[in-house]
């Protein structure tokens, strides 16, 4: 099967190649080397007096150059989130436009942290900031470039879902269904009992068999896809329905292997687990973007064991992520919030399950801690074991679709007895919030499976720890590693990804202190032009953003189809 | 009096930082990048700039002058001192209030020093990374052209409990403002009813007035140092005029022979030549070029313009994270009402304009930065428009709307309400700016190789942060997302410790094995012998709220 568009593509903006200067950074044909003086702290109280210890660890950084050949499985391949995310890199791609009413609209990434937000890499000669698409960091896959497969319990064409979804402009679907509809998604795992029984009437295409056969089936499915489309890699990502929560069970899935065991008896293990058993047990990193409790201790232990990635959970897209900006703002600033209260009302596939009291809790869950971390950072404002008050509410509102309405209410105590009342009504276009970071997902997991780490009289190199807690910029509810951190806050997790992925060049840590600017007299060299050998005799290589290969927009083609 | 919350006491332990009697000295490596672009490829040469640090330990005696004392702002962040320092609690309907500092900075946020022994976080008060004054023994002072003493002013603004005015009324009526300079034109023409407190006499002989002013409460009260700060109302700008604004010299000029000089610019430069900080709260161009030449030339410290307080303050919170999250805000709108004095002096247009000029830039760093989302000279539309409503008074309310392009043409909407109780949020902030500034005069930098120790510019833009349209030196980024202004602050702070800046990296915990050498508890020899000294929050003295006493007044 012909799988590859064959099409000369642009980039939609400019890409930059970035070459670090430094004697401390090698460029070799297959990779970034990068010396790194990691600084921590580590505090001791005696008494009334803390003891900080300042330490630093030399590290060294290896980023892969070669940016794979990537493809995406998408579990609720036909869902809003998933016909909206590969309208969009099919849109992309072919770099598509189409006219609205306020006229001619383009084909863009807006929303994606990687695709369109940017970094500063320092100052020009001029003096002005020098400021970067954040993707041109380092290599990294290009959205055009995904391949784009997965699963659906309804069998829906991807044309029509994009139809029955009602989230991108007319004119722009018909330009897209040629290249939709005949993308039809693999038969999904279906236990009705996790997810809310208004689905049943959509469960057209799912699998049969013991629950063993059925992650067979998925496994089969993966390797299926991995050869028929030549990609080099798989993710596969949840972006399906909410289901309940699974009861933690010993002998169940407390263990790796009891979980392994519980599937091949057909015990209590919820779909979103069987296919995170299926991905990891075929080596492919995956990405929870719903609430539910997939990752069981056994789905985690078995992703250490086999050093697949694993990530998650909740797509944070809308109310959660300003809520995550907000909270961190006022506590930051000093000012207590006191009671956080929540509506929301949506009209898509995900408000009408979410309307089954079980599936609303796992939402319920992964929205309340949200904050903790801001208000257990100031015990100032919050005694200990105080919280402001918060409540979430969400309503199915058929009418409203797929534009979620976020209403909330933030009362806080200011100076004196004061107080400040923020009420904020935010329309949120779900899919089109959901589908950039969806993107961002794939492609830093896709990142981060090529970067490894040795720290100084290490003989070896180390990848990160399974539990990709980088990814938590993204999720409403990070899953870390155990005893790391758990941080919400918004700039704190985008400022994480950043200096991270500026250690792989070598480069410290933003400091934004702008010092040469704020004493009486400068005291930096002039403007640097020596150029260090190793990078002069490298410089042929880019590192920045590679051209677009020969894949692209792609799927288990059901029908003689000739797309890609 | 003790303070209402816990107090740190920080020793780094570090060869690089010693403790002397007098001093914290810190070697600290500044890391900065150069970016050259050669064609389609971007150049970055790192470097290290070794810098020495010195913060003077011992924390003086502050007095505060406040210009427009017994305004809104004035006399709530003086009742706020007081009731702070006198530990008073008062009831309210819903239960007994404490006094406290909430909003401010350095007195109720936290910054992370690192993981304990237990592998947590370990946040400790702002305030006490070093050496700072307590608000608690801050001497006030101030002049108004309003004669009202400051416990009926504190009935005119309407800001506080009533309960709690019953408390300090007895230690504010007491204290009554200097008489201040009044020029009828800059301000609107709805404050000449006020203005029953104001200086006679030439423009010189009022500068000189005020510095006789500064002179006799340096030397009355005993503060080993004053700061000035204008919290009056907006002006309208100033016409920038070759002759008279441009330089020192011509400013100076002008103020003998009676030029156009706005009253703020005559309190800036009496304060310079007192060699006092001067920091401007309001939005209009008091720092005409010759202030800025003068200040620089004296050595002395300004910073403004325009608290940031509300609106303003959270815009650049959600501009910075809509931008920095990849979306683009396309259309910005800001409507305001309040009921204040402020409101009132600003619902003339000139006055408006001023306010108008102070908020419309704060968007333009975080635009400028992604070409991504914006074309060279594109803007999001921008809209700001302040009524005067007497009814909600000092409960200022701003409502604003954020329209953004998300994916594939797709809007985002986001509507605020948000009710600003105006002078309660900036008291806070006053008190911020006044403490950032003292201890700016504490820090002094030599870079390796120099052989002299130099002091941050006099356009002290570490200030950004409380500032609506911050004033920076020439050439220097301005920066006015909320969340890079506090880094800033935080980081500057951390390398007086020789503390390198923040990463939020987490490292430690990302990675298959953790390569952290166990928790550290050698003790590097420096810091054992110092360690009777004290680098944080410092016990109260016995100074406190006070003033140029009216009547025989024995608070302080």
């Amino acid at each position: 099967m012909p799988l590859s568009l064959s099409l000369s593509l642009k980039p939609a903006v400019m890409t930059e190649n970035i070459r670090i200067n430094n004697p401390n950074v090698k460029y070799t044909d297959t990779h970034i080397e990068a010396q790194y003086c990691y600084h921590t702290t580590a505090v001791r109280r005696d008494g009334d007096t803390l003891t900080v210890t300042p330490s630093v660890s030399e590290l060294e950084f290896r980023t892969e150059r070669h940016v794979p050949r990537l493809g995406v499985m998408l579990v609720g391949w036909g869902g809003n989130n998933g016909t909206t995310v590969t309208a969009a890199v099919l849109a992309n791609r072919l770099g598509l436009t189409w006219r609205t009413k306020t006229g001619e609209q383009k084909a863009n990434y807006y929303g994606s942290l990687f695709q369109s937000s940017t970094v500063c890499l320092g100052a020009g000669p001029d003096g002005k900031e020098v400021n970067i698409p954040f993707r041109d960091l380092l290599p990294m896959m290009h959205p055009n470039d995904i391949v784009f497969d997965g699963w659906d319990i309804s069998s829906m064409d991807l044309g029509s879902a994009m139809e029955r979804a009602e989230v991108l402009d007319w004119s722009l679907q018909e330009k897209l269904r040629p290249h939709m509809s005949h993308l039809r998604p693999r038969a999904s795992i279906y236990i009705p009992e996790f997810i809310a029984a208004n689905q049943a009437g959509r469960a057209d295409n799912v699998l049969k068999g013991t629950m063993a056969e059925q992650v067979e089936q998925i496994r089969a499915d993966i390797q299926d896809f991995r050869h028929s489309s030549g990609v080099d890699k798989v993710i596969v990502l949840w972006t399906a329905n909410t289901e309940r929560f699974c009861d933690l069970t010993a002998g169940v899935n407390d263990t790796a292997k009891n979980l392994l065991a519980a599937i091949q008896s057909g015990g209590e293990v919820s779909p979103s687990t069987l296919f995170a058993v299926a991905s990891i047990l075929e080596g492919c990193a995956y990405i929870n973007g719903s609430p539910q409790n997939t990752f069981v201790p056994g789905a985690i232990e078995l992703a250490v064991e086999r050093n697949v990635f694993i990530a998650g959970d909740d797509f944070k897209s809308g109310q959660t992520k300003i809520k995550s900006v907000l909270v961190d703002f006022l506590i930051s600033a000093g000012i207590k919030p006191t009671s956080i209260v929540s509506y929301n009302h949506l009209g898509n596939n995900d408000g009408m399950n979410l309307s089954a009291p079980q599936q609303f809790r796992s939402k319920e869950i992964s929205k309340s801690n949200v904050v903790d971390d801001m208000v257990n950072s100031n015990p100032i404002l919050y005694h200990n074991g105080e919280k402001p008050d918060h409540c979430v509410v969400i309503k199915y509102v058929p009418y409203v679709g797929d534009s979620k309405r976020a209403m909330d209410e933030y009362t806080s105590e200011i100076m004196m007895g004061g107080t400040n009342t923020i009420a904020m009504h935010n329309t949120c276009e779900d899919s089109l919030l959901a589908s950039p970071i969806i993107l961002d997902l794939v492609l830093l997991t896709e990142l981060c499976q090529r970067v490894c780490v040795r720290p100084q009289g290490s003989e070896t190199f180390q990848s990160f720890h399974s539990v990709l807690a980088i990814l938590s910029f993204m999720c409403k509810a990070p899953l870390v590693p155990p005893g790391a951190p758990l941080v919400n806050a918004y700039f704190r997790q985008r400022a994480c990804i950043e200096n991270i992925m500026r250690a792989c060049l070598g480069l410290p840590p933003q400091n934004h202190m702008h010092l040469e600017h704020k004493l009486q007299r400068g005291f930096l060299p002039r403007h640097d032009n020596r150029i260090y050998d190793n990078v002069a005799t490298k410089r042929v290589l880019s590192n920045g953003y590679h051209a677009s290969q020969q894949n692209g927009v792609c799927a288990h083609v059901v029908k003689e189809a000739t797309i890609g």
